[in-house]
């Protein structure tokens, strides 16, 4: 879908003025939401506060960590990869029927599978000029379909725990692996970014995609190459989730989209594209998740978990959206 | 090109009030002064055409004329009552109305929808539509400029003719808001059409004065000088002088537009230039052609600046579009240094030494949110790179060099580029081409656009400074004194095609009535 | 030159009308015909009485859908809150008509309500676009949720199964050989092209999809318009959602599962742009029946079931290529 951009006529004067109120808000609000969070759980459940369930919270999001941190790339080129959930679940189960044969390399390969996968999503994307969104959602079913059929529409066991079971190891005997190893590769995602001109040339493809290209920027480069990580984080999380319920399944992580969704946006990264970082997902999943974790804590059924998620993707988009971007809203 | 259609009869311009009058209207933007007092009358059953160079304050007249945009001061009157105009609808219920060129009409809805869109009056009854009575009022519309066009077509299958016609309809419909005569206003309608659809045209625009009054705008002072009964015309935001039509030339028009001036001291060298050596040239084009350009050929040396010139649908920011990989091309080439150039994308024109900085700043030129240095380094990242890693010591030093070196002023190498002002986010795009050292070719366009008289002597003194430094330069203007005081050579373009090449050298400039005789 | 949407003068070129029938009017019709002849040819059962009359009836509830999220598309929008509404809507409809779970007998009264339920989650939508200036795919994704939510709220893990007799004739009782609900799906295509072709609203929302911003200069406020036709759409939805009670006999949360996406596929592949503007309630049916006998037609032959989402992803994908590609700039923006 592409808007019509209004300009103004450019203006000599600077602009003054530092961040506005909300903009200052937005730059917190994951964070604020993230320990607002804890704090209304543990008056509603003293015991919440423990080590033990705060380790609990922190493992059960790390799948979640990395999907939402892998579409969040996507998300920072201007583009959605609504394909996640759909290509983890796929991962888990050619996971399941490739662990006999593979043995300890089943973990590399489910992952650069993924990537290939996701990059074949953004190579469509761009050579074909069809939105990313549509491109996803056309992703989504296909990879849906194919895990369908190959694993005959039922969960596929995992007999063999110990390819897995590093994952569910504790690192320095408090840090869940799984979520250490969530970190370690948000921080080298991170690091490829800010050491290399990749940071430039995504950032200025999410921000103004026609000044990027005119000022030489790979544009379609970039893009693949955000599908390809995305892609190769569905693949991970797919793996973290064998690792906890020891087989793969076609509909495994289906209902970790919306929340992947809910992540990156109450994270602080905008979906008009430039604004926002691998972090600040990291900080959304953790609040998500402990929405997740907390309500049944508190006694609210976990229906209201749907309308939460609802809630806030609208109220966080609204907030981190970059109006002057656009003016025409569709 | 003139055309030969018989004139009707005109009413004789009545004693009362002018139909439209413009008193002291005033327009700054930041920067700019669009409109500097401008006066206007328009009589009742007239043709007033309207002439002026590009910047000379046309587009904005007519936006304000319209309610599209308020002016600071002045005051327009109608039919003798001064009106403040807030929105087009408002100007409607005064009676004025303009004949977009484009994205004026809904290209999915039929004819009839868009003549009453917003009005449907009869036509739409507790929300359900009738479409006969919807043919009848448009219809109504329709027959007084005498067209055939089914109201219930489509209108995206309409020609380009056939639109303009509805458009007018859509314009002339501003009759039943008011009992009196509306004031038309046609804005270039003439350079999309072809010569028949144009005596076409012309004949509704005579038909138009018996009911109404006509402001007539084009560039074509042959057309405007045949279908117009006198022209107003414009020069620098003011206005210059009125000349009734019968027995006019265009060369009185093209005086009133340019003026006396020669080109302005203001642009004159400011550093000696070496002497020229006749090098071979560093960009040759040969027979480039594009969607809106054909048949265009010129060579660019090292070290010299090539202006070119043209109205609006000259074709001449396509033309450094194409050159730059940004623009598709039909036929052609051109040649970087002996090197047939490979024109499909902006990365290779980037690799070859080719910089473009565009005229929409804002969108196209800077990424607003990221910080000067990032902008600074985005087109040429080896020149902040230590191996395929990121230096940010490197990067520092290197920004802070050419913030000195072009004088930018902004807090911090870090501040977003969408804080500074214009002139100083220009030099910081145009920086962008040079970080590296390896520039060969800059396509500038419009590179002093809404930039301060003084950001834009730093500009003109960085362009020379590059070109005595070897770097070839293709200027497109934002006016002819600029041209052709920066411009070694000038090349003119109209409606796509090269219509002449002049020398420009210090000392023998053409003066800017010569050029705009090509142009137009 | 100037053009009322932009401050910056316009170059203008020149547009090439548009002639005779085109190939997105032409196609899919075309298509149909022939994708049926292909599946007749291929399998002895598919072109049996009994089979068609099977397409008709699953396509029921997806024709209605594709009604609704028609008139989003035409406006350039995009709607993903089918699932959420409509499985509001078939909760509330369980509950409200004769059931198992309490003692309501609204019969029609509770189909309403429950068509209101929905109108109204599509009425918040849209207030979110025009409001908060949330792009649709956002406040629709959000508004699913919220649906989704509501009627789990709402199902409270006991399955409420209706015994309205309305209800279950529909989906029982065949007039002509055709269910109820067929005929009721055939209705509110009717109604759908009276909107769209005799309605301000239907003709408005083309108008949005093809030029907003001209809508918008010649004074009409917009965003009413929207808010209206996203309400519309939920009501569509929401009396699909009605249509799979019937025909399960009971209420379920998931009763609009993968609906948003097949009413995509189906009006893209009808014919109806995404990019807003083109196509309509007509194309839609179409493009509905094209995908109804496509899958209906795999099956058939022996393709398994699981491959329906995937086929249909790989049309949709190949519908909006084909509909992109011959526009298609450089350097232009693509999101």
């Amino acid at each position: 879908m592409s808007t019509p951009v209004i300009t103004k006529p450019g203006t000599d004067a600077a602009v003054k003025g530092g961040p506005t109120l909300s903009q200052r808000l937005t730059l917190f609000m994951p964070l604020i939401a993230l320990v607002a969070l804890l704090a209304a759980l543990t008056i509603a459940e003293p015991d919440f506060l423990t080590q033990r369930s705060l380790t609990a919270v922190v493992r059960t999001s790390a799948p979640l960590v990395v999907l939402a941190a892998g579409a969040t790339l996507v998300v920072l080129c201007g583009g959605i990869d609504l394909s996640i959930a759909a290509l983890a679940s796929l991962s888990s189960v050619l996971f399941a029927l490739w662990l006999p044969d593979l043995g300890g390399l089943t973990t590399p390969v489910v992952i650069a599978v993924a990537g290939l996968i996701g990059a074949l999503q953004g190579i469509g994307h761009v050579l074909l000029r069809i939105p990313s969104f549509i491109m996803t959602l056309g992703g989504m079913s296909i990879f849906s379909a194919v895990a369908l059929v190959i694993s005959d529409a039922g969960p596929v066991r995992v007999t063999d725990r110990d390819a897995t079971k590093w994952l569910t190891l504790y690192v320095a005997g408090y840090v869940p692996m799984a979520f250490a190893v969530a970190v370690l590769v948000i921080t080298l995602i991170w690091l490829a970014l800010r050491l290399t001109p990749l940071q430039s040339y995504l950032t200025s493809t999410g921000y103004s995609e026609a000044s990027a290209r005119l000022a030489g920027a790979p544009v379609d480069l970039v893009k693949v190459l955000a599908f390809t990580v995305s892609g190769a984080c569905a693949g991970l999380a797919s793996i973290m989730l064998v690792s906890r319920n020891f087989s793969g399944s076609p509909t495994m992580a289906d209902n970790l989209l919306l929340p992947a969704v809910a992540a990156i946006v109450v994270g602080g990264t905008a979906i008009t594209g430039g604004h926002g970082s691998l972090w600040r997902s990291l900080v959304g999943a953790l609040v998500i998740t402990l929405l997740r974790v907390g309500l049944p804590i508190v006694g609210v059924p976990s229906a209201y978990e749907q309308i939460l998620y609802g809630a806030i993707i609208v109220v966080a988009v609204a907030l981190t959206l970059d109006r002057s971007k656009v003016l025409i809203i569709k | 090109m003139s055309v030969n259609v018989e004139s009707a009869p005109t009413p004789s311009p009545s004693a009362a009030a002018p139909a439209l009058e413009v008193r002291g209207l005033v327009k700054h933007y930041p920067g700019v002064k669009a409109l500097d007092g401008v006066d206007l009358v328009v009589r009742p059953h007239e043709v007033l055409g309207l002439a002026g160079e590009n910047g000379a304050g046309k587009s904005t007249l007519l936006k304000a004329l319209v309610g599209l945009v308020r002016p600071d001061a002045g005051e327009i009157w109608v039919r003798g009552e001064k009106v403040r105009l807030k929105s087009v609808v408002d100007a409607a219920d005064h009676g004025i109305g303009m004949v977009f060129q484009e994205q004026s009409l809904v290209p999915n809805l039929t004819a009839a929808e868009n003549i009453v869109l917003g009005a449907e009056g009869a036509g739409v009854r507790r929300g359900v539509y009738r479409w006969d009575t919807m043919r009848r009022l448009a219809q109504e519309q329709l027959d007084k400029i005498g067209s055939h066009i089914d109201p219930l077509a489509r209108t995206d299958t309409l020609s380009f003719a056939d639109r303009q016609m509805v458009e007018i309809a859509k314009v002339l419909r501003i009759e039943e808001r008011t009992s009196h005569p509306p004031v038309i206003i046609l804005d270039e309608p003439t350079s999309v059409l072809e010569s028949k659809e144009i005596e076409t045209l012309f004949t509704q625009v005579r038909r138009l004065r018996e009911f109404a009054s006509v402001i007539f705008v084009s560039h074509r002072l042959d057309e405007v000088l045949d279908v117009c009964d006198r022209v107003s015309v414009l020069r620098g935001g003011q206005s210059v002088g009125e000349v009734a039509t019968a027995g006019a030339l265009p060369a009185e028009l093209h005086r009133m537009m340019i003026g006396s001036t020669g080109a302005d001291d203001h642009y004159h060298d400011t550093a000696i230039r070496r002497p020229e050596q006749e090098p071979e040239p560093l960009l040759s084009v040969r027979g480039l052609a594009g969607k809106t350009f054909r048949d265009v050929s010129f060579d660019v040396r090292p070290g010299e600046i090539l202006g070119i010139v043209g109205v609006h649908g000259s074709g001449r920011e396509d033309v450094c579009r194409a050159l730059f990989g940004a623009e598709p091309t039909s036929a052609g080439e051109a040649l970087l240094d002996g090197r047939k150039l490979n024109l499909s994308d902006t990365r290779s024109a980037c690799a070859a030494g080719i910089g473009y900085v565009p005229a929409e700043r804002k969108i196209e030129g800077m990424v607003g949110p990221m910080s000067v240095a990032d902008n600074m380094t985005l087109a040429k990242q080896k020149a902040r790179c230590v191996g395929p890693l990121v230096s940010p010591r490197k990067q520092a030093s290197l920004v802070d060099r050419w913030i000195d070196r072009l004088s930018i002023r902004t807090p911090q190498r870090s501040t977003a580029i969408q804080r500074l002002s214009g002139g100083n986010q220009q030099k910081v795009v145009l920086a962008r081409w040079l970080v590296a050292d390896d520039v060969r070719l800059l396509l500038l366009d419009h590179p002093t656009r809404g930039l301060d008289i003084g950001a834009r002597s730093e500009v003109y003194r960085l362009m020379r400074e590059l070109a005595n430094n070897g770097v070839a330069t293709v200027l497109l203007a934002d006016s002819l004194e600029e041209a052709i005081g920066m411009s070694d050579r000038i090349v003119v373009m109209s409606d796509g095609r090269m219509t002449a090449e002049v020398g420009c050298p210090s000392g023998n400039k053409p003066t800017p009535l010569d050029l705009v005789k090509e142009m137009v | 030159m100037t053009s009322p949407a932009e401050d910056v003068d316009v170059v203008a070129a020149r547009p090439r009308p548009r002639r005779g029938v085109s190939l997105r009017d032409a196609g899919p019709p075309i298509a149909l015909v022939v994708v049926f002849l292909v599946f007749s040819v291929l399998s002895p059962e598919f072109r049996t009485l009994g089979n068609v009359q099977n397409i008709m009836d699953t396509a029921s509830v997806l024709a209605v859908v594709t009604c609704g999220i028609t008139f989003v598309l035409l406006m350039g929008s995009i709607d993903l809150s089918a699932p959420g509404i409509m499985g509001a809507a078939a909760i509330a409809v369980a509950l409200l008509v004769a059931n198992n779970r309490n003692d309501h007998d609204l019969g029609l009264a509770g189909v309403l309500v429950a068509v209101l339920l929905a109108a109204a989650l599509g009425c918040l939508s849209g207030l979110a676009l025009v409001l908060l200036k949330v792009p649709s795919f956002m406040t629709t994704l959000g508004v699913s949720a919220v649906g989704l939510g509501v009627a789990t709220l709402m199902f409270n893990g006991v399955q409420p199964n209706i015994s309205d007799d309305l209800l279950a004739s529909l989906a029982v009782d065949r007039l002509l050989g055709f269910s109820y609900l067929t005929w009721l799906a055939a209705a509110c295509v009717l109604v759908g092209y009276l909107i769209q072709r005799y309605s301000r609203l239907g003709r408005y929302a083309y108008a949005i999809g093809g030029a907003e911003e001209v809508l918008s200069l010649s004074g009409v406020k917009v965003a009413p318009y929207k808010v209206a036709i996203f309400t519309l759409a939920g009501a569509f939805y929401g009396l699909a959602g009605v249509m799979v009670t019937s025909q399960l006999s009971a209420g379920l949360v998931q009763a609009g599962k993968g609906y948003d996406f097949a009413a995509i596929t189906a009006a893209v592949v009808g014919g109806t742009l995404l990019t807003g503007g083109r196509g309509g309630v007509l194309h839609s049916a179409v493009g509905v029946l094209l995908v109804t006998v496509l899958t209906n037609g795999l099956v058939q032959i022996g393709v398994s079931p699981y491959w329906q989402g995937g086929v249909q992803g790989l049309i949709v994908v190949v519908a909006v290529a084909a509909a992109v590609l011959p526009q298609r700039r450089r350097n232009q923006v693509v999101k």
